[in-house]
């Protein structure tokens, strides 16, 4: 059992020294976000804002909420699209592995090394075809570009761990392939499912180059571009940049730690077995 | 109610340990007739690939081939150049530096990346008390957009108010010049890039290990291994083929890192931390007039140097599949 | 049999799919701006919200033209890029307002109509400001406001240092200051030397007011302002994060009170007000003494191409309406700059007599694009900031970086 022993808790403590160590760059930017101007480049400079200022949270919660909502749609909308495209095509090519699998594979890793602008700049001249400028489902689309090849690789590279007599079985069972596919494959890769979601989320959430060229002149803008409010023609705000920043990560920092919960419940169920 | 619960467990174990499973029957594939099924699967994918990505990855080939200004870039009618662009890049006096800069850019970015991901990942594999939500915030990093997460890095690296070398001060080492000495540029956009891909590593490799077999670690306990055997026995041979993608993506994505860079240092000073990606960057969009032809070129080399690696792992996995 | 149904069933799943895309297309395909309808607007003010003045001027202008207007403010760095693109695809705004040396690129590319096509009046604009929006004869844009560069100073740092501001008229006198400032313990200068354009329009009062020539970067004039700054560092008068620095980034150093001088720009006037010290500017000096000329900022209002031309009627009206004498003095009051208009400069000078200064600077100063260099400064620049970077960061000596930065700007 893993209840809390005395070596567990030595653990704990470790774990809270390196994620310290990790996140002390996000600690900074905490701080920054809580400075005023005159001490931002003090020598040396302030561990703790003292004399903070809470101007640049008054900015960013004035301006900037709305363009929460529409990073978390995009977002969701990403996870959506991308698991949808993805999980197939990583069952395939795990699986069925059909003739050309690995030349699609292979076209898929030169996707992922299209420069973002091109790719950006390519968008453009689509989606004004389309008309899908400025919109909510143009952004997902786009961003969805960002996490597709990477889903496929990584469900092939998870899915070819899935033992053949289990599929077999279900077809035995007298299941057809989207059945297999549904009830046995899906279920089996979730510990994939949510690795591929959560970077899916994570990229379209701080994705910042299609947002900016795809949705830049909508009423659909996500928390991205809400951080250039800050940033003039010739001077930046960087006090209530960081607050941005701090504001628009601490939803998403909570969904990511019940994520987590989730598939660490996942997990826990499988060790506890015997 | 328990044996579902069971079999699922029992299955989710074994996901990603089919390399090392044991040569049981010969894999006789899901019947024949799946070859349509498996397009029909690949179908939506294909699909989007040939919607979304065709059109961009012409772009670039097609800005590279032509001679473009910023007058034919709007106009069109640019002409045809053949490889000049390709010659023009490779004839470059910073060619060659800013390819020695993307190679050891990436490699140290992959090395730090990779172990350090491994060790937190195999650190939170045993769960302890506030385990999950520790790992969660690991993440947090990654929900910064670049330009905090960079410039936060520029602000500690500063030379005159960072806080690193306010630190390096207290123990009583001189200030170093992190950012704007030709020396220190690489090596502090590399500390920014490897802090940035950490997580992604620890994700990945932790999901890897969550898929090897109890089993496994039951029956080499039972034979007194110690965790340092069950490491180098088990659990690296069964985690290799998350191991080879993570590699794999990762080198993608190092290769193509730009703004983290371009953020901190511009490439600077005097191009001592520009890779191919930023260079690719400051000829096409980093100026007031585009060069937008020998910027898509260089950005072509970098998809070749990334077919290269694709082409050496596809390799390794046939060889493996076939052992 | 089931599997044909099956396959069917995949099949819908994709007609939805498609349909899901083309009915998001139709919905939204009203804002097309070639199809009449509202007028586009793109400027790179991002820090102006919808309720901002400037947002109100633009809507008040559009409903005296007749039209609505739509407006995105767009990142700098970004619009030059997005405009090009625009251009590209025939979907350009309106009304496009750009940093002032773009406006060469864009006209460059074909993007922009001329002061003949559009029937713009320009005649009020001083003429150094209007010569970064002109090439060959013909002009591309109405400047909507100035800015340059100045010494601001922190008046109680002198002080105690035992300078007076008033004896600093040229480099000589100036280096003689940051060496008593440094002799109290405080820090001389602070300036921004990044490689990028913000580091030349920083480095060009220096370079110019050495009496060097864009046209030739390795002359003796241009070594002894390179060897100035490079100096500076060595001695400890400038931090060594100069090299790395952008405008605001050393405003930042500024406003701590630890410096004496900071090279900046009109724009700070506004954050000058919240300084925790007493400040005062003064012009850049020329090398010999005087002031030396500062390179001109700020934005220009253009009209690009379009394909239905009957737009440009109304467009030329919107711009008249924002460049108008009083509208340009509330939008270069909201973003603290100089008026690119006699009349209204005075006006500006009598409300607030410390842009006194700033007025004067303006009428100094120097187009960056001028003397016809048009699309060949860009080159020159990026050759200029790469010099100045190597010199600043030890890599090079002034005079071997500014002899590999003439070459380089020679040969492309």
């Amino acid at each position: 059992m893993t209840t809390s022993t005395p070596r567990a808790w030595w653990k704990t403590g470790v774990g809270l020294v390196l994620t310290g160590l990790m996140l002390f760059p996000v600690y900074w930017m905490i701080n920054v976000s809580f400075t005023r101007d005159q001490d931002m480049r003090a020598t040396p400079p302030h561990l703790f804002p003292t004399n903070g200022t809470l101007d640049g949270y008054r900015a960013v919660l004035d301006q900037q909420l709305p363009y929460l909502g529409t990073s978390f749609l995009v977002g969701l909308g990403t996870v959506a699209l991308t698991v949808a495209l993805a999980a197939p095509a990583g069952y395939a090519l795990a699986k069925l592995r059909p003739p050309g699998g690995p030349a699609l594979s292979f076209v898929l890793l030169i996707a992922q090394m299209i420069p973002g602008i091109i790719m950006a700049m390519g968008f453009y001249a689509i989606f004004l075809t389309l008309g899908v400028l400025n919109t909510l489902p143009g952004l997902i689309l786009a961003d969805t570009t960002l996490a597709v090849p990477f889903g496929v690789l990584i469900f092939t590279a998870f899915m070819s761990g899935i033992p053949d007599e289990l599929l077999q079985a279900a077809v035995v069972d007298g299941a057809g392939q989207l059945r297999t596919f549904w009830s046995v494959v899906l279920p089996v890769s979730r510990n994939s499912i949510v690795t591929v979601s959560l970077f899916a989320f994570l990229w379209s959430w701080s994705d910042f180059i299609f947002a900016s060229t795809l949705a830049g002149g909508g009423d659909h803008q996500p928390i991205t571009l809400g951080i250039y409010h800050y940033i003039g023609n010739n001077n930046q705000q960087w006090n209530a940049i960081m607050a941005t920043a701090v504001v628009a990560s601490i939803p998403a920092a909570v969904l990511l730690i019940l994520a987590q919960r989730y598939v660490s419940m996942g997990v826990t169920a499988g060790a506890v077995k015997d | 109610m328990p044996s579902t619960t069971e079999t699922t467990a029992a299955v989710r174990d074994q996901g990603g340990a089919a390399s090392a499973a044991p040569p049981g029957p010969p894999p006789s594939r899901v019947r024949r007739p799946s070859r349509w099924w498996a397009w029909g699967f690949l179908a939506p994918v294909t699909i989007y690939l040939a919607a979304f990505y065709a059109y961009p990855l012409y772009r670039n080939v097609e800005l590279s081939l032509r001679e473009y200004t910023v007058r034919s870039f709007v106009q069109g009618g640019a002409p045809f150049a053949g490889l000049d662009n390709y010659r023009t890049v490779l004839t470059d006096p910073a060619f060659g530096p800013t390819l020695t800069h993307t190679v050891v850019f990436t490699a140290a970015s992959l090395a730090f990346q990779f172990t350090i991901g491994m060790a937190l990942a195999l650190f939170f594999y045993k769960h302890f008390p506030l385990s999950r939500t520790l790992r969660a915030l690991i993440l947090v990093p990654w929900l910064l957009p670049l330009i905090v997460s960079a410039s936060t890095w520029s602000w500690l690296l500063n030379s005159d108010s960072g806080l690193v070398n306010a630190a390096l001060g207290v123990v009583g080492v001189d200030p170093v010049n992190w950012l704007t000495s030709p020396g220190w540029s690489l090596t502090s956009v590399i500390i920014a890039n490897v802090w940035i891909g950490i997580p992604f590593n620890l994700v990945v490799l932790y999901s890897g290990l969550q898929a090897i077999p109890a089993e496994m670690y039951e029956a080499s306990a039972l034979d007194g291994a110690t965790g340092w055997q069950r490491f180098w026995g088990i659990t690296f041979p069964l985690l290799r083929p998350v191991s080879a993608i993570t590699l794999l993506l990762g080198l993608i994505y190092t290769l193509k890192v730009f703004d983290i860079i371009w953020i901190m240092t511009r490439g600077g000073p005097t191009g001592s931390s520009a890779t191919l990606a930023t260079w690719s960057y400051r000829l096409g969009f980093g100026n007031l007039l585009p060069e937008f032809g020998p910027g898509a070129a260089i950005g072509n080399l970098l998809i070749v140097l990334a077919l290269i690696a694709g082409l050496v792992y596809i390799r390794i996995e046939r060889r493996q599949q076939l052992r | 049999m089931t599997g044909l149904s099956r396959r069917r069933r995949l099949a819908a799943v994709a007609v939805i799919a498609l349909a899901a895309v083309t009915t998001s297309a139709c919905s939204s395909s009203a804002d097309d701006p070639t199809d009449g309808g509202a007028y586009l607007v793109w400027d790179p003010y991002p820090q102006f919200a919808d309720d901002s003045d400037w947002v109100a001027l633009l809507k008040k202008c559009g409903t005296s033209a007749g039209v609505t207007v739509e407006r995105t403010g767009y990142d700098t760095t970004d619009l030059t890029n997005k405009a090009l693109l625009a251009a590209q695809q025939g979907n350009s705004p309106d009304v496009l307002i750009v940093d002032n040396p773009v406006i060469s690129t864009l006209a460059e590319a074909g993007a922009l109509t001329t002061t003949d096509d559009n029937k713009l009046d320009v005649s009020a604009m001083e003429k150094n400001l209007l010569g970064a929006g002109q090439s060959d004869g013909k002009t591309y844009g109405v400047p909507i406001g100035a800015n340059t560069l100045a010494l601001y100073y922190n008046k109680d740092l002198l002080t105690a240092a035992g300078v007076d501001p008033a004896t600093v008229t040229d480099w000589t006198s100036l280096t003689t200051a940051l060496t008593k400032v440094k002799a109290k313990g405080k820090k001389g200068i602070t300036f921004s030397a990044i490689g990028t354009e913000e580091g030349s329009f920083q480095f060009l009062p220096w370079f110019w007011g050495s009496g060097a020539q864009l046209t030739s970067l390795d002359s003796p004039q241009a070594v002894s302002a390179l060897t100035l700054w490079t100096d500076w560092l060595k001695q400890g008068h400038a931090p060594n994060s100069v090299i790395n620095n952008t405008q605001t980034t050393s405003w930042q150093e500024f406003a701590t009170g630890d410096y004496a001088f900071a090279e900046n720009g009109t724009w700070q006037l506004a954050n000058a007000e919240k300084l925790g010290f007493a400040y005062g500017t003064i012009p850049i000096p020329a090398s010999a003494g005087g002031p030396a000329p500062a390179p001109t900022g700020g934005e220009f209002v253009s009209i690009p191409v379009q394909k239905k031309t009957g737009r440009y009627e109304t467009s030329q009206k919107l711009v008249t309406c924002l460049t108008n004498a009083d509208n340009l003095l509330t939008t270069d009051t909201t973003l603290s700059y100089v008026a690119p208009v006699a009349a209204v400069q005075e006006r500006q000078a009598t409300a607030d007599p410390k842009l006194k200064v700033w007025v004067e600077a303006v009428r100094a100063a120097k187009g960056r694009t001028g003397d016809n260099l048009g699309t060949k400064y860009p080159k020159i620049s990026e050759s200029l900031w790469t010099a100045v970077q190597s010199a600043l960061s030890g890599g090079k000596s002034p005079q071997e970086a500014l002899t590999a930065a003439q070459s380089a700007a020679a040969t492309r």
